[in-house]
């Protein structure tokens, strides 16, 4: 029993380590340490030209934006540009600009004496937009402070056990004024997602705190333990606290292996947590200046 | 190359000799067990190979017969083809490279040849040594480079898709392009990936792609003229028409996502072909599809020769988690509550796992197959899940489990009609979603998604007459999400993510044998007969490994 307890952290540990987003059709997760973040989609046409992009926003605002709405999605009396067939083939203007120069009296659209230079920046606009729908790894996290700060502390400081490995005048002290409040709500529920997660730039360096740990005890008595950087069904490996690298054939319960990993908790509130708590620990960590 | 062209030569003409193609479609009907004609192996899905010349008391002596690393691109020697300007090709290609190369198709083996590719690639290459035969190279316009399942056969052609959307046929003899034919449009966010599946005169073509919002289909081609014979969207096209009722408007309904992106299955008798379908659009954002949203995360079967839906059977009604219900929906001939069936079962990327009748659609069983489901509030009368709508992505994030990549995804599970068993590799994961677009009408994916981790992935065997969990084996490294084959010889084969290939008993789920290999399996297994041996054969990254037992 204690074993499989042992390999079940482990396997969440490690299982964290290799998360690969299964994207919409994705590839099994690689290789359990070291794996980067799956970026989204990388994408064949080219980012258009920001000063285009803005010139074209403004273009659009003065002349188009009354019937397709300021943001292109459609409004009162002309259709959602951004999912348009014409505007998804155009380039530069090539496609649109027949429709803004002929209009489409049958639909009730005028004609729009716009020079071409004027087109290509639309078109600019509108790819732009196009681009910042598809690209879903660039959307912006919103407003997440919604929760209750007092009852968000109560937990911490009670029912939630928190306060048995974390203090707010210790660890996380000032972690609101440190973190913005996703980086913070992240901490709570996947600290070690964070750490190879999109926003691993911004991070702060892997904690000591977060290293999962081993123990291996050899039948002749031998004990080694370290850092452990493989664990699967055929080999168990570490790093000693002095820099040496050991692997072990596993067979069965031998070696005996003992896991420790200090996320545990972690790992096992993802059963636990109800979003309210979730969204009341956010808001209180956050009020932590 | 001019041996491996020679060498190529001799088995083709004495093939010849026997029949004046490759491949006659109506033989995919029984194909002989040492062969491996179609993605699945045969049209059942079961990933169940008769051979047993391997068997649990020699496994112990598999080793290495041959591996063979592939060198995709534009090599020298390789045959090209593709729609592509410089301009394009060369933007093209720099986003394809960011997808590397891993080859997720199965082989086709036949006749001492086996085929097989990765985005823009297609290989012939001797099935007895590795070596390579032909090797042709699409030059691509773009579009994601994620992954593709293989070639379609018959006759003496191969059928691929690819990444820009070409339906492409080669001659399986030299890799000489015969014809290409645009399916869908790149620009349009479409990317195809699935393997063609060729039943009758019928070349089955699916896509990809839910970047942006569009409908997805599957079409039937013409394999000598490539032509659309039908096609059949995943949506209802005009408001009225059945299904319809599902969508709030029309606009929504053509918008609507529902890609088919995986090979289905095919009953002969009842001339139907089996597919599930992709995720709605928006995909994380439901604000603006309220209701079913027909016939997406769906269980689809559809007259092979009319292209009309039989029936139907929603696994994700109204999904706002990316949860494609494409996955290998298996056919099982046995029996129900004392009487003989026909059956179809799928572990769905959602986490639950379904048993329908094949004939009529009818429910038969609907049952969780991971611990750590958060999603939903039951089952309706239909036997598909209702979802919880407290779990779509709101604003401040909701946790949910699966995360979006699923229980279990794509790798191929298997059915094993000797242990009466249902094998599925699965994840327990959690990731929060956050709605980022509150528009009445979002677009694209609509909210972000934060891996939360989870409690590791599991091979599971499932006994499919009561949906319950046999035997289970919990990877200690956490990976294992490969595709799974079962065979005569009381042997399961599947890959962990250490990069190891294990044999497991599939009636208790004990490891009899393991390999390591230089990846992860990237593909699922397969297996197949050569002069008298018996091969093992899995994809591995940019490798493929053949073993067979060691004299």
């Amino acid at each position: 029993m204690l074993r499989i307890a042992n390999v079940m952290c482990v396997a969440a540990a490690l299982a964290a380590l290799s998360t690969t987003l299964l994207a919409q059709n994705a590839a099994p997760p690689a290789a359990p340490t070291n794996v980067p973040p799956t970026p989204s989609a990388p994408r064949t046409d080219k980012k258009p030209d920001v000063d285009m992009v803005e010139s074209g926003q403004k273009i659009f605002q003065t002349n188009c934006s009354f019937c397709h709405g300021a943001n292109a999605k459609g409004g009162e009396s002309g259709p959602d540009l951004l999912r348009s067939v014409i505007v998804l083939d155009d380039e530069a203007g090539n496609k649109i600009g027949v429709v803004i120069h002929e209009g489409r009296p049958d639909k009730g659209m005028p004609k729009f004496p716009l020079t071409d230079e004027q087109i290509a920046d639309i078109s600019a606009f509108l790819h732009d937009r196009i681009h910042a729908a598809a690209e879903r790894g660039s959307y912006q996290i919103l407003n997440i402070v919604t929760g209750d700060a007092a009852k968000g502390e109560a937990y911490f400081k009670g029912s939630g056990g928190c306060t048995s490995c974390h203090s707010v005048t210790g660890d996380l002290a000032h972690i609101g004024s440190k973190m913005d409040p996703v980086s913070v709500q992240q901490h709570i529920v996947m600290p070690r997602e964070f750490r190879w997660g999109p926003r691993a730039a911004s991070a702060p360096p892997p904690s000591k705190r977060q290293t999962v740990t081993v123990t291996v005890t050899q039948p002749n008595g031998e004990i080694s333990s370290g850092k452990l950087t493989q664990f699967d069904d055929f080999t168990v490996a570490l790093i000693t606290d002095e820099g040496e690298y050991r692997s072990f054939t596993r067979n069965g319960d031998t070696p005996k292996v003992e896991v420790h990993d200090p996320l545990k908790a972690h790992s096992d509130m993802l059963l636990k947590y109800t979003d309210a708590v979730i969204h009341n620990l956010t808001a209180y960590l956050v009020s932590v200046k | 190359m001019k041996m491996c062209r020679f060498g190529f030569l001799l088995p083709l003409a004495l093939a010849a000799s026997l029949s004046a193609q490759l491949l006659d479609p109506a033989w995919l009907l029984k194909p002989p067990a040492d062969t491996w004609p179609t993605f699945n192996g045969d049209y059942t899905g079961r990933r169940y190979s008769s051979l047993k010349q391997i068997d649990q008391s020699n496994v112990k002596q598999l080793g290495l017969a041959w591996t063979m690393r592939i060198r995709p691109g534009q090599t020298p020697g390789a045959i090209t083809g593709g729609e592509a300007t410089e301009e394009q090709f060369k933007q093209g290609t720099s986003a394809a490279n960011d997808w590397g190369s891993s080859i997720k198709s199965s082989a086709l083996v036949l006749n001492g040849v086996m085929y097989f590719t990765t985005p823009d690639n297609t290989w012939a290459v001797d099935a007895r040594t590795g070596h390579e035969l032909w090797h042709y190279f699409w030059r691509t316009k773009g579009g994601i480079h994620i992954g593709n399942r293989g070639v379609g056969i018959y006759g003496n052609w191969l059928y691929f898709e690819t990444p820009d959307n070409y339906l492409v046929s080669l001659d399986a003899r030299t890799g000489k392009e015969r014809w290409h034919k645009e399916i869908a449009d790149v620009k349009q966010e479409y990317f195809s990936t699935p393997a063609p599946v060729i039943v009758g005169n019928h070349v089955l073509v699916g896509t990809g792609g839910d970047s942006l919002d569009v409908p997805g289909f599957l079409e039937a081609r013409d394999p000598e003229t490539g032509d659309v014979q039908w096609r059949w969207w995943t949506e209802p096209t005009k408001k009225g028409d059945p299904g319809s009722e599902t969508w709030p408007d029309q606009y929504a309904m053509r918008h609507g996502g529902g890609m088919t992106w995986m090979p289905g299955t095919y009953d002969p008798d009842l001339h139907l072909y089996y597919i599930g379908t992709g995720n709605p659009n928006p995909v994380l954002a439901g604000q603006s599809r309220k209701g079913d949203d027909l016939w997406t995360c769906s269980i689809v079967a559809i007259n092979v020769d009319t292209g009309k839906l039989a029936w139907w059977f929603q696994a994700s009604p109204h999904d706002t988690h990316d949860w494609d219900a494409v996955q290998t929906p298996v056919l099982i001939d046995g029996t129900w509550e004392g009487k003989p069936r026909k059956m179809l079962a799928q572990a769905s990327r959602n986490g639950y796992f379904f048993v329908l009748d094949r004939a009529t659609g009818e429910h038969l069983l609907t049952k969780p197959f991971i611990e750590t489901l958060n999603w939903s509030l039951g089952v309706d009368k239909r036997g598909e899940p209702i979802p919880n709508p407290a779990k779509e992505a709101s604003i401040d994030g909701v946790l949910v489990s699966p995360a979006t990549g699923g229980a279990t995804n794509w790798p191929a599970p298997s059915f094993d009609p000797d242990t009466n068993l249902f094998y599925v590799s699965s994840s327990q994961s959690f990731s929060e979603f956050y709605l980022t677009d509150t528009d009445p009408h979002p677009e694209g994916w609509g909210a972000a998604e934060r891996n939360a981790g989870g409690l590791g992935n599991t091979l599971r065997a499932i006994d499919y007459r009561t949906g319950k969990l046999v035997w289970r084996h919990d990877y200690p490294g956490g990976g294992g999400f490969s595709g799974i084959l079962t065979t005569a010889g009381n042997l399961l084969f599947t890959g962990d993510g250490a990069r190891h290939l294990i044999a497991f008993d599939p009636t208790n789920g004990k490891i009899v044998w393991h390999a390591g290999l230089g990846s992860n399996i990237s593909n699922g297994p397969q297996t197949y007969m050569l002069g008298g041996k018996q091969y093992l054969l899995v994809g591995a990254g940019d490798s493929l490994y053949a073993f067979t037992l060691s004299e």
